[in-house]
């Protein structure tokens, strides 16, 4: 009500009943109107259009700075007028030529982001800005003869508050699009980021950002041998956030919240046969997956922070299960060797390492390796990593055994009687990520205590009853492996 | 009388092998020892002692340290070597060599621009001061020969693979495709021997000689590294392939290549002749290795080693063998899968049915070579006949080791020594062309336990002539398959001729980090 009441009262003491007075307020109202309907009347839809707006619009980068200085030589000429009255009377005339100023940078701006199809959260801001500043300063223009015949009227000074705000916010959000979202705060020290708090929401996206995690890694494997510190085809770099925001010589590729209005999105479902398809050249396109996670994270507003996005849910890539170093078993060398003479199955390191463990090799002996000469590697036990007792004479009996075997990793039992029987014994194997019991008759039935082994990854029941019959569809058994591990895993 | 061990001239007792000196100094005088005996059964003619000189030391030192390793074999914990360097991710491999070039234009390596060029000349600067094949050098033109097929895109990566390929493209999305491989030479016989031994001139030992050298077997009854041919189709213009591809060089011969054969008994003279059982055949090969011993301990050449080693391998394969390329247990969906080609010993889908089941069976290194690729002419003929050929094996292998657990630990590559012009050899009409060797740029594929599946490593220029973008040269290649196979390419060496002596050859060579998974 005060507000009301205040606004009521300054237009009374500044409409003067003079009819050029009115006039002036009249051609003011005129354009703030031109002004404020401009974005609405021609849309900035993201699509480049003519060339020479391009041209003239470029000037706008140079141009803006004009009214920025005249703007800021206002209030300085104010104040400094209190000292030297000419000054003051400058002042005036440096405020008129702000004005045209900002019409001509508002003017030149709107060329430039309507001709490069500029869209996106900060162009829209940056112009609003302009708009609001250009409009401000009008009403400087009008208020201040009031204020300078009589400094009773608080309007002007008031409004040149608010220009000089508008002034430094406009700035800020042009800085941003012409430098990139962070270039103010990069080189911040740290205790000063920090305790200003928002350098750490605009800094680099974090580790664990969906963009770092899954937007990148798309533009990596499709992208960014065109567009890259190397190759920067059409201007545009997708190597980095900064620079994916940035955009190219089309202007911005992303359109925050838009996705229909992102040039990017556009470029890669357009048909494979429209020249401006891309990737170019024939390289792999991107897959719908892809660019449905692109679409979704731009619609959510392609935060360089945000984790998690809704309505995409993505399975984790299998994560390596951590080896867990096996102990020292140097001291039990001679006994290896003795091992490998007595019964033909081999105790062979994965590697030069140590902690790497030992591999059970039982291919020489396979016929006549069965429960009996499995139990007699349990002193081993806990340095095997792999047991390779496919096609040997084991059976259901040999589980007790093998859950001795606390390091393993991967277990071959195809080919062998087993029937699943025992399957549940090896439940306190947490290292084991791979099982295979190809050729075996395992049942769906027996394989049920596996389902509880989160880090089992790979199970192969390749021609076992606990799969449809082979054969017939080899495009079916292709796809067995990881059919597996989905559904036996989880 | 006892003389002076390293007396020149020392009878029967000195038993130099035993004493206990310095490896290097008994190696050195296995070398003095069986350089004499060389001469002394060549009649002492000086071109041979001239010769001998000139290479005999090293050549005929042979491999002390393996030879040791091998006196103490049995015990797996007894090999002195440090290898793998580190977990593998493969155990054993697969290489299918697609020997003559492959044309990658053809294949695997898309340039639809190319189709607007048609019987336009390639540029000069493309070529630039290129020394080309005698086949090709004296052409006029270099007529852009396009693609006869159309590409399609496959899988979820949408990689562009050639309607040659029906099969291949199905396991789009499990390839590693390499389109930037190059190599150093333009014909067949340099290419191949870089390609397999990392050296254009022979006598370096193969890629699947040092496998067996650094990791040693997994398997006794069966080679550690197996060599299988395809059998020749007369209609193909095939390049000689023979055992110098799969040859140990320096290395103990133990670790050469055991080639079985494409058409009859795989092994020859493997089955025991009428009238000798088993029992006899042991009886002759124990006091043949006891004569055998005599004179290693005689003489000390490692060499006689490798002979007894290799006796004890062929009977042991008497029983294994029979066992391996006994196919009548295979399931139908074998035979659903590899088509009815693989029921046809010597045939390239049988060999890839083989060689599943020496990975079942702890073969460490299978090599099968296919021949006929290279096309000088007659382009649309000749290709649709190759990839019937192999197109559908190679998928069946991948499918098959897939769906057995086997792809997992193991690494499959499918290479040719060079690759073919865009620009036709000889007359280029719409129907027809021919294409040149061209080792600038080709591609290849593996698939398996190391590569990161579903990848399309490296770009070629617009001609598929030169590499724009991340090359891999055979050594790097080489490296990167090494590295898979859990070994640092620099340190899996052997002395000889004063260098460590190593695969990828004395220029610096780098795995290719973006083929890894």
């Amino acid at each position: 009500m005060n507000l009301a009441k205040w606004l009521g009262a300054t237009a009374g003491r500044c409409i003067p009943k003079h009819p050029k007075t009115r006039a002036k307020w009249l051609a003011a109202l005129a354009i703030s109107l031109v002004l404020l309907s401009l974005p609405y009347l021609v849309r900035l839809d993201g699509k480049p259009h003519a060339d020479w707006e391009q041209f003239l619009g470029r000037f706008h980068v140079l141009a803006v700075h004009l009214p920025i200085a005249l703007v800021l030589l206002v209030p300085v000429l104010e104040i400094a007028g209190m000292f030297r009255a000419a000054l003051r009377e400058a002042a005036g005339f440096v405020l008129a030529l702000a004005l045209v100023a900002c019409l001509g940078s508002v003017a030149l701006g709107f060329l430039l982001a309507y001709g490069s199809g500029e869209a996106g959260a900060t162009v829209t801001r940056h112009l609003w800005g302009g708009v609001v500043l250009t409009i401000g300063t009008l009403l400087c223009v009008i208020l201040r003869p009031a204020w300078s015949s009589e400094a009773a009227h608080r309007g002007y000074p008031a409004m040149l508050g608010f220009v000089l705000l508008a002034l430094v916010w406009t700035a800020h959000q042009g800085g941003t699009l012409t430098h990139g979202n962070n270039y103010l705060t990069e080189y911040m020290p740290a205790p000063m980021r920090n305790a200003l708090a928002f350098g750490v929401v605009n800094a680099a996206p974090g580790s664990d950002s969906f963009y770092t995690r899954h937007i990148d890694p798309i533009f990596d494997a499709k992208c960014v041998s065109c567009h890259g510190a190397s190759k920067v085809e059409g201007g545009l770099r997708l190597d980095s956030y900064e620079h994916l925001m940035r955009g190219g010589k089309d202007g911005r590729v992303i359109a925050e919240g838009e996705p229909e209005r992102s040039l990017l999105l556009q470029r890669v479902t357009l048909p494979t046969s429209d020249k401006h398809f891309m990737p170019a050249e024939g390289k792999p396109p991107l897959t719908p997956t892809q660019i449905a996670w692109i679409r979704a994270w731009v619609q959510q507003g392609a935060s360089p922070a945000a984790t998690t996005l809704a309505g995409i849910s993505i399975a984790e890539p299998v994560k390596e299960v951590p080896l867990q170093p096996v102990g020292d078993y140097s001291g039990l060398m001679p006994e290896i060797r003795a091992m490998d003479q007595g019964q033909g199955a081999k105790l062979v390191p994965v590697s030069s390492k140590l902690s790497d463990g030992l591999i059970l090799n039982t291919v020489d002996a396979a016929a006549s390796f069965g429960d009996t000469q499995l139990a007699q590697f349990d002193k081993f036990a806990p340095y095997v990593v792999e047991a390779e007792l496919g096609r040997t004479a084991v059976t259901d009996a040999s589980f007790d055994t093998l859950a001795k075997f606390t390091h393993l990793r991967a277990l071959h039992l195809e080919g062998t009687a087993v029937n699943g029987a025992g399957l549940a014994k090896l439940a306190p194997l947490t290292q084991l990520t791979y099982l295979n019991l190809s050729g075996t008759k395992v049942t769906d039935a027996t394989l049920a205590p596996l389902k509880s082994m989160k880090n089992l990854q790979r199970v192969y029941l390749f021609n076992t009853p606990a799969q449809p019959a082979p054969g017939a569809d080899s495009a079916q058994n292709s796809q067995g492996a990881h059919d597996d591990k989905s559904s036996e895993s989880k | 009388m006892k003389q002076h061990p390293l007396c020149t001239d020392c009878e029967r007792e000195a038993e130099v092998m035993h004493l206990p000196i310095p490896e290097g100094l008994k190696r050195e005088w296995a070398a003095i020892e069986t350089r004499r005996r060389f001469l002394g059964r060549s009649g002492k003619v000086l071109g041979w002692a001239a010769l001998a000189s000139l290479f005999g030391e090293s050549l005929l030192s042979g491999d002390a340290r393996a030879a040791n390793a091998a006196a103490k074999s049995g015990a797996a914990g007894g090999r002195d070597f440090l290898l793998p360097n580190f977990a593998p991710k493969a155990k054993r491999a697969i290489y299918l060599f697609m020997s003559g070039g492959p044309p990658q234009i053809d294949l695997l390596d898309y340039k639809p621009n190319l189709a607007a060029l048609f019987d336009k000349d390639l540029p000069d600067s493309v070529r630039g001061s290129q020394q080309l094949t005698g086949m090709t050098a004296g052409q006029a033109h270099f007529p852009i020969a396009p693609s006869h097929w159309p590409f399609r895109q496959h899988g979820e990566t949408g990689t562009w693979i050639s309607d040659l390929l029906p099969y291949t493209a199905k396991m789009a999305d499990d390839l590693t495709i390499i389109k930037t491989t190059n190599t150093d030479a333009i014909n067949h016989e340099p290419a191949i021997m870089l390609m397999n031994t990392g050296n254009m001139n022979a006598g370096k030992p193969c890629m699947g000689s040092w496998l067996s050298y650094g990791l040693g077997s997994m398997n006794d009854n069966l080679p550690t590294f197996i060599v299988l041919q395809t059998k020749m189709n007369q209609k193909e213009n095939n390049q000689p392939v023979s055992s110098r591809l799969w040859s140990s060089g320096f290395l103990s011969s133990e670790y050469a290549g055991v080639g079985l054969r494409s058409g009859g008994d795989p092994v020859l003279f493997l089955t025991d002749p009428d009238g000798v059982d088993r029992e006899t055949r042991r009886k002759m090969l124990d006091a043949v290795e006891a004569i055998n011993r005599q004179t290693l301990d005689e003489l000390g050449d490692p060499e006689t080693n490798s002979r007894i080693a290799q006796y004890e391998m062929a009977y042991r394969m008497q029983a294994s063998v029979p066992e391996l390329i006994d196919l009548s247990k295979e399931p139908q969906s074998t035979w659903d899968l590899y088509g009815p080609d693989a029921k046809e010993p010597g045939t390239f889908a049988y060999n890839c049915l083989l060689a599943r089941r020496m990975a079942e069976r702890g073969v460490r290194f299978t090599q099968v070579y296919k021949r006929g690729w290279d096309v000088h002419d007659n382009v649309t003929g000749m290709l649709p006949i190759l990839c019937q050929e192999t197109d559908r094996p190679c998928y069946a292998l991948v499918t098959d080791l897939k769906r057995r657990g086997l792809l997992d630990d193991t690494l499959v590559i499918w290479a040719g020594e060079f690759g073919r012009t865009v620009y036709s050899q000889g007359g280029l009409s719409q129907q027809n062309y021919g294409r040149d060797h061209h080792p600038r740029c080709f591609t290849t594929w593996m698939t398996g336990g190391g590569v990161r599946p579903g990848t399309t490593y490296g770009e070629t220029d617009e001609y598929s002539y030169n590499v724009a973008k991340d090359p891999v040269h055979v050594r790097d290649f080489n490296a990167t398959i090494l590295h898979c196979l859990g070994i640092d390419h620099n340190k899996l060496t052997y002395k000889f001729q004063g260098l460590d002596q190593k695969l990828t050859g004395p220029v610096p060579a780098s795995v290719v980090q973006g083929l890894l998974a």
